[in-house]
């Protein structure tokens, strides 16, 4: 009787949760549409960008110039840059208004130190606070380290020797074949965050709806009349924010993945770099959503049980999310390889060990440690949850 | 049958300290009787019902409802109640028949006898026409009826009503008035608690006065009357509770 009742509960709030349009949304709409519309606009941005970037050609003021003329020659080939003869008076205000990206000094005798094999030295005006005066700078530095190799080769070649005599080594990088993939690295990285977020957030609105909204609305009392224990009613509303709670994480998920595996148009970017999830990664984010719900399901409905109006139990939440916001967020800055005591830390421990599995360093001790301490904050929680449900100055506080 | 002995019921209050919301009462009420609470705000009719309903713990006494310990079998009691309030509200998101369905199911009856109990009574507070719309779009009185519908699915042998009226039009209210008087004729056992003369006069058998948590009187329209020496039933009242008129 007792189990069956707890069923009657859970079928009557999953349908009432589910004909919530907030719910519906953030639950269901939001991740599947808008997080891969997101991830594919930040792709097409990024893509649009660099593109951009690549084709642009950068307006750099010449200083002293006029008297170098094989200098000048050398940096007419240049490519993406376009050198203009400016006073060194002028050259400072350019740049500082943004007319110019940076400007170039050239001593007096540059062409003569080339003619004598000595070094010139060169001046580039930049402008930290502005992003495209960097990015200029580095692009005249990349343009005269290119030239310097070609110039130390000629010179060399002249005198009969190798241009290997001054690069010893060569050092470049070859992919293994079968490791993670960038994708994968980025992966790893933000499926911790979104998980974490989305299996608590998603069950906000409905722990809100289902006991702090059921005694704003004036349906509750009933419902404490019925037979049911208050031990039915609690895990019944319980189960249904956990199940929401892990619907929301998992769509949150699938809409993470989705765009690696379909490949809309504008996220080329993506498919340079293949996704593989290996199975014993995917086990671990099922694994791992477990006892995130549970524990959020039971802290969102002891706020909700103890408020008296979804809006006090919204206030109440506030910090809650500041909590856990920060927690997803350090998931994201630490390392997958924790110290132990990291395992105790409550959702954090979680994000861990699914970090861990993504990377493929999973460590056993470590997911062990945090599965059973995330199982006993779970129950610690889902018993207060209990607890306050049973009390009457609780529930029946006007 | 509900048998009283004794309830009383204190809050603590942070600003004005103890408050004994029921303070000793004690009645009987049988089947087949309407039994009127009557009070002012604050007289603590609702605290009374509250406590009968096993939604509050009483502080002292104690009370059977249809023959159960209110404090020892608090589930058999449920079991056995009809509870319904001015106040309540249901399940916006719910069509009528879900919501009457929940508290068929919550109440453990089969889904045969939910169907057939519901079917007969949406044809007796013709819902009907209403009952696969959703909560949130019917009227103040369609609301009332179902919640009516959801209180007595069950067919409880004991009814409480708190102020069922309260909100209602003068249509509506006469429809709940008719409804009170239905199942005392089918033989149940009713306390309705109300601050309003008129339907006290013509719906109860015999009415307990509350006042500050403490019976003033109990009996009959007529003998409460008697014990007054007034008419209109208003000055019986204020009289009872010791008002000057
Ligand atoms: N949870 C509570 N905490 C503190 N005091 C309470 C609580 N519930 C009721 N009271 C107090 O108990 C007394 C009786 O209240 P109760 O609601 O039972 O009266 P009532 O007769 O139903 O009044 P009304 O006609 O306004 O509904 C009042 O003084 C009220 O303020
Ligand atoms: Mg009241």
């Amino acid at each position: 009787m007792g189990k069956s009742l707890v069923r009657v509960v859970l079928r009557k709030e999953l349908r009432e949760t589910f004909r919530d349009r907030r719910t519906v949304f953030s639950v269901i709409i939001s991740p599947l549409l808008f997080t891969p519309l997101l991830l594919s606009m930040i792709g097409m941005l990024v893509t649009r960008q660099a593109r951009a970037e690549q084709h642009e050609v950068l307006s750099v003021g010449l200083v002293g110039g006029e008297q170098a003329p094989s200098l000048q020659r050398i940096l007419s080939n240049s490519r993406g840059l376009r050198f203009e003869a400016v006073s060194a008076a002028d050259a400072q205000t350019r740049v500082r208004t943004h007319d110019l990206r940076a400007a170039l000094q050239v001593p007096r005798n540059a062409d003569a130190l080339l003619a004598d094999h000595r070094r010139v030295p060169l001046k580039v005006l930049v402008d930290p606070g502005n992003e495209a005066s960097q990015r200029t700078a580095q692009r005249i530095h990349a343009f005269f380290e290119e030239r310097s190799k070609r110039l130390v080769a000629q010179r060399l070649s002249k005198k009969g020797l190798s241009p290997e005599l001054v690069r010893p080594f060569d050092v470049r990088d070859t992919r293994i074949s079968g490791g993670g993939s960038v994708a994968g690295l980025m992966l790893a990285m933000f499926l911790p965050y979104v998980l974490v977020l989305s299996s608590i957030l998603g069950g906000v609105y409905a722990a809100n709806d289902l006991v702090a909204g059921e005694k704003e609305r004036g349906t509750l009392e009933a419902l404490l009349v019925s037979p049911a224990s208050r031990r039915d009613l609690v895990m019944g509303k319980f189960l249904t924010v956990a199940i929401v709670s892990l619907v929301s994480s998992l769509l949150s998920v699938v809409g993470l993945v989705l765009p690696f595996w379909l490949q809309p148009p504008g996220m080329s970017w993506l498919a340079r770099t293949e996704l593989t999830l290996t199975p014993l990664a995917l086990a671990a984010m099922l694994l791992v959503q477990f006892p995130i719900a549970i524990l959020g399901a039971g802290l969102l409905l002891s706020v909700s049980t103890y408020a008296r109006n979804q809006k006090e139990a919204q206030s109440y939440l506030s910090p809650v999310m500041l909590i856990v916001t920060v927690v997803a967020m350090l998931s994201l800055i630490l390392k997958a390889e924790a110290p132990w005591p990291l395992a105790l830390a409550p959702i954090l421990n979680a994000a861990l060990a699914l970090k861990q599995a993504l990377n493929g360093s999973l460590d056993p001790t470590f997911a062990l440690l945090a599965v059973a301490a995330s199982a006993a904050y779970a129950s610690l929680a889902m018993a207060f949850a209990t607890r306050l449900f049973q009390q009457e100055s609780v529930l029946l506080k006007a | 049958m509900v048998a009283i002995d004794g309830l009383a019921k204190s809050f603590r209050d942070r600003k004005r300290g103890e408050v004994r919301a029921v303070d000793g009462v004690s009645f009987e009420c049988r089947p087949g009787e309407i039994f009127g609470l009557l009070g002012p705000n604050g007289a603590g009719k609702t605290t009374l019902t509250r406590m009968l309903a096993t939604i509050l713990q009483p502080t002292a006494g104690s009370a059977q409802v249809a023959g159960y310990d209110i404090r020892r079998e608090p589930e058999e009691v449920r079991r056995h109640l009809g509870y319904l309030t001015g106040s309540a509200a249901l399940y916006e998101r719910l069509t009528a028949r879900e919501v009457v369905t929940y508290f068929a199911e919550l109440h453990g009856l089969s889904p045969k006898r939910a169907a057939n109990r519901i079917e007969a009574v949406f044809r007796t507070l013709d819902i009907e026409p209403f009952a696969d719309r959703r909560c949130d779009r019917l009227s103040t009185g369609q609301r009332q009826r179902v919640s009516i519908a959801r209180a007595i699915v069950h067919e409880p042998p004991v009814l409480l009503f708190d102020e069922p009226t309260s909100g209602l039009d003068v249509l509506s209210a006469r429809g709940v008035v008719r409804f009170i008087r239905q199942c005392r004729d089918e033989g149940r056992t009713v306390i309705f608690s109300t601050h309003i003369m008129s339907e006290v006069e013509a719906l109860c058998d015999r009415i307990a006065v509350i006042y500050q948590g403490k019976i003033a009187a109990i009996g009959t329209v007529d003998e409460l009357r008697e014990q007054t020496g007034e008419r209109a039933f208003e000055n019986v009242f204020l009289r009872l509770i010791g008002e000057e008129l």
